[in-house]
């Protein structure tokens, strides 16, 4: 029974790493940029749709409030992902490997402590250096639901329908629309593909936007399961989903998915089955990461074989 | 510098005037030195006299002087001395430039510091006025082609003369900035240093000087190890900037370590500060003291070199899965390493592991190193000048960073740091030529793990307790920052990149809250301007080649501040 209920408990990490991790593995996929600052697109997500509650009069609860809190994240994580792209990344394009991923810790260190120094100082907000308390909205958090002896938490359902609904839009995104086709050729070839009419600097900030939305919900996510979002969270989260979107193959949208939900399960696993579980279950997390790249660079569905040098 | 330029026809007409006015601007600033800059005194070092200048105002009544100095040797010699050019308008319209500047940072740092920009006095206004006509007018001016004064022949009295000088003001530039507990005045300061050096890179002095201390490297490294041992002399007892300069050294050496993986190699290391950690926690945990966690005590040399293997021994853990990954993968790997060191260092508390740190309590207490009889936790007097317990610990780290630089240069001159560039600038193309490139990449990591983790050693000493939470990502990102904005592969741009990061949070408390912040906006900027870093490592080719004349030619073009684009093609990739 414990095995079964850390299954599911991990089953609800893993959705939320599953959906950080497509920002990775999109963003990867067409320029080959590991977006070291991508945790915190996610980190603003969870503030931008707290700061979309907070502007709402009357603390509002109902259920009615989730929809318009997602769409505020989504707008404060595209937004800052674009701008990432157009300030920190795209004059570096063709410059050494080195020099985007010390301007993503630049990045990185900036916007956690842009959020942690001036989000308490907008009148009316919480000071932002300690834990910021998230709204409970009704329905998706509160008592858990019980079921033949598992306790299945509210936020868990929340995070695992907007994963399938995610998963479902991005198939439909990727493989049926122009844009979505467009990419898949981007990413196959881009010299090819800007030939053939694709605006390639389109298609890397459409990338970075949707893996920004995907970021976004997962930050509303992470936000009602701990009920709690501090400036920091960005890091360790974004770095385990990074372990997700290798484990899955980099580059690959479905890898990240899957390997998202196998690193949320393991995770849980190590919590519960192994001595002193929650201490350590970084450490494991991090074992996995360095055993897959490497011994199966690749990952699991192997999207590409990988050879950087 | 690279405003869109006034054409040289326009310039040429209005040349002359152009210069009376520069001129005439030069003298302002210098006689603005003589009016009140504030009412207030609590701005910069209290200018709010008539006719009295303060230091701040002196050095900029030197400048203005500079500024007039310039042009009229322009005039006088405008095609330098015999065959060699000299940068004179270079240099005036970097100097007005910089005066710009200077006066920008004057009049924000007294409304800062004493609230509005009501409190600038008319001193300032004129200062800032003539700062402004003379940027302008500058750039009427034709300036000449770039300087060739590093091809002067120097005599070997006139080089080491120099190289004393230089060491002087050096000596001087650390103690007053050092000395300075207003940050106003501490900022005023290294923007005066800055455009100074500006000057005489642009006039062509630094090139010379580069040239004729290059020939006597030997008599410089000696002159700067003994400007740096006299350095804890000019404290007169005091140990709170020893304390600084100590946590310098320890950042210098320890970023010194990195550049040979980042720097040489080219391995990305972003866990790096558990080197140093480990080999702070194997000192803290044989130190014998109350908290310490093994019976055993032995003397430090021992403790010293155990740490460092222990961190050898970690590097080449770390760097064992360079055998199948690169790139940014072998980044991500370290920065993996580098979490779980933190979270075992974390665990190791007795109650989730065994007890080896008492985790996030660490080891307190280490007590102070006695070395043949020499206790550095005392205070001793040496020569009538007391020398506190950081002061003692001061000495033993430049000792140690001194070896680390020979350690590096020596390793970087040899057929072992030849392989480990060829592997950097091409992993292919080194092994295709029988360079054994799994072997160096390890070499790398245990090599620079070794030299971080006596550091470590020390360290533990100095700060008395040794924690996990002082071994977080964030140092191994300000490490990485000290190697890539001093500039990768190089001595002398790690040093001053580590010692600007170090002392810039410890000197402006004032922009503490807001230090990480400036910090990644500085990685960014950075990156975006100058990835080859402050000091270019492209100039050391020069000595590997200095018979080449058409590379030296072609280096010396590249070394003009506006082809900075094309040494980061060459340096970096």
């Amino acid at each position: 029974m414990i095995v079964l209920q850390a299954m599911v408990d991990g089953l609800s990490l893993g959705a939320l790493y599953a959906l950080i991790a497509v920002g990775y593995t999109v963003v990867y996929g067409i320029i080959q940029l590991i977006n070291f600052a991508h945790g915190e697109v996610f980190m603003v997500g969870a503030f931008g749709s707290m700061t979309v509650w907070l502007l709402v009069p009357g603390q509002q609860l109902g259920l009615w409030m989730l929809p318009i809190m997602l769409i505020g994240g989504m707008v404060a994580s595209v937004a800052i992902a674009l701008l990432m792209e157009r300030v920190a990344y795209r004059p570096l394009r063709n410059s050494p490997r080195l020099a985007p991923l010390i301007t993503a810790i630049g990045v990185s260190v900036f916007l956690q402590e842009f959020v942690r120094l001036f989000y308490g100082r907008i009148p009316g907000f919480p000071d932002a250096k300690a834990n910021v308390t998230f709204p409970t909205i009704e329905g998706v958090t509160g008592t858990a639901i019980k079921l033949g002896g598992l306790d299945i938490d509210r936020p868990t359902i929340f995070t695992l329908a907007a994963l399938i609904v995610c998963t479902v839009f991005l198939y439909l995104f990727v493989n049926k629309s122009r844009i979505g086709r467009a990419m898949q050729a981007t990413s196959q070839d881009p010299d090819t593909a800007r030939l053939m009419g694709i605006n390639v600097d389109r298609i890397i900030m459409i990338a970075f936007a949707v893996g920004a939305v995907l970021a976004a919900i997962a930050g509303t996510a992470q936000g009602m399961m701990n009920t709690n979002i501090n400036f920091k969270m960005g890091f360790i989260a974004g770095l385990k989903a990074f372990s997700a979107a290798v484990l899955g193959g980099i580059g690959n949208i479905w890898g990240a998915l899957v390997g998202g939900l196998v690193i949320g399960v393991l995770e849980s696993l190590a919590t519960q089955v192994m001595p002193h579980g929650s201490a350590w279950k970084d450490v494991w997390a991090f074992v996995v990461l360095i055993l897959i790249l490497v011994f199966r660079p690749q990952g699991l569905l192997g999207a590409r074989v990988v050879d950087r040098a | 510098m690279s405003l869109p330029g006034i054409p040289v026809a326009i310039r040429r007409r209005y040349g002359p005037v152009a210069r009376i006015v520069t001129i005439a601007c030069g003298v302002i600033i210098a006689a603005s030195a003589y009016l009140p800059w504030a009412y207030g005194s609590d701005a910069l070092d209290n200018v709010t006299y008539v006719g009295g200048p303060s230091f701040i105002q002196f050095i900029a009544l030197g400048m203005g002087l500079v500024l007039p100095a310039l042009v009229v040797c322009s005039i006088r010699w405008p095609a330098g001395f015999g065959r060699t050019r000299v940068g004179w308008i270079r240099g005036a319209r970097a100097l007005a430039t910089g005066l710009l500047i200077i006066f920008v940072v004057i009049a924000g740092a007294i409304s800062v510091q004493l609230g509005g920009t009501i409190n600038i006095n008319y001193g300032a206004w004129v200062g800032l006025a003539a700062a402004l006509i003379g940027f302008v007018a500058t750039r009427f001016l034709v300036q000449e082609g770039a300087p060739t004064v590093n091809r002067l022949k120097t005599p070997g009295w006139l080089s080491i003369l120099a190289i004393a000088v230089v060491m002087l003001v050096m000596l001087f530039v650390a103690y007053y900035a050092l000395d300075q507990s207003n940050p106003g005045t501490f900022v005023t300061f290294i923007v005066y240093t800055g455009v100074g050096v500006a000057v005489l890179l642009r006039t062509g002095a630094l090139g010379w000087l580069t040239a004729a201390t290059g020939a006597h490297r030997r008599v410089m490294l000696l002159a700067a190890f003994l400007v740096a041992f006299l350095f804890p002399f000019t404290q007169g007892g005091s140990d709170a900037n020893m304390s600084i300069a100590a946590q310098v050294l320890v950042f210098a050496a320890t970023a010194m370590g990195l550049n040979i993986v980042v720097g040489l190699a080219g391995l990305l290391d972003l866990g790096y500060i558990a080197f140093l950690g480990s080999g702070a926690f194997v000192a803290a945990m044989l130190s014998g003291t109350a908290m310490a966690t093994f019976d055993v005590h032995p003397p430090f040399i021992v403790t010293m070199l155990l740490s460092g293997c222990v961190a050898a021994t970690l590097g080449l853990v770390i760097g064992s899965p360079t055998l199948r990954v690169s790139g940014d993968y072998l980044a991500i790997i370290t920065l993996a390493f580098g979490e779980i060191f933190r979270l075992s260092m974390n665990n190791l508390d007795g109650s989730d592991g065994p007890d080896l740190t008492h985790g996030s309590r660490g080891i307190s207490d280490t007590g102070d190193l006695n070395l043949f009889g020499f206790d550095f936790g005392a205070t001793h007097t040496i020569a009538g000048i007391e020398i506190g317990r950081f002061a003692n610990y001061y000495f033993i780290l430049l000792i140690w960073l001194a070896i680390v630089i020979l350690i590096f240069s020596r390793l970087n001159n040899s057929r072992i740091g030849r392989g480990w560039v060829a592997i950097r600038e091409d992993e292919k193309a080194a092994e295709a030529m029988g360079v054994n490139v799994f072997g160096l990449k390890l070499l790398a990591f245990a090599s620079g793990a070794f030299l971080a983790g006596v550091a470590g050693s020390i360290k533990a000493h100095v700060d008395i307790s040794v924690t996990p939470d002082s071994y977080v990502f964030l140092q191994s990102s300000f490490l990485l920052a000290a190697v890539v904005l001093g500039g990768m592969g190089t001595v002398l741009g790690v040093l001053i990149g580590a010692t600007l990061l170090q002392l810039m949070p410890e000197k402006l408390r004032f922009v503490n809250e807001y230090r990480l912040m400036f910090f990644g906006l500085l990685l960014v900027v950075m990156m975006r301007f100058r990835p080859e870093g402050i000091i270019a490592s492209e100039r050391r080719q020069l000595e590997f080649h200095d018979e080449d004349e058409e590379l030296a030619e072609r280096l010396d073009d590249n070394l003009g501040p506006s082809t900075g684009a094309v040494a980061v093609e060459g340096a970096s990739r």
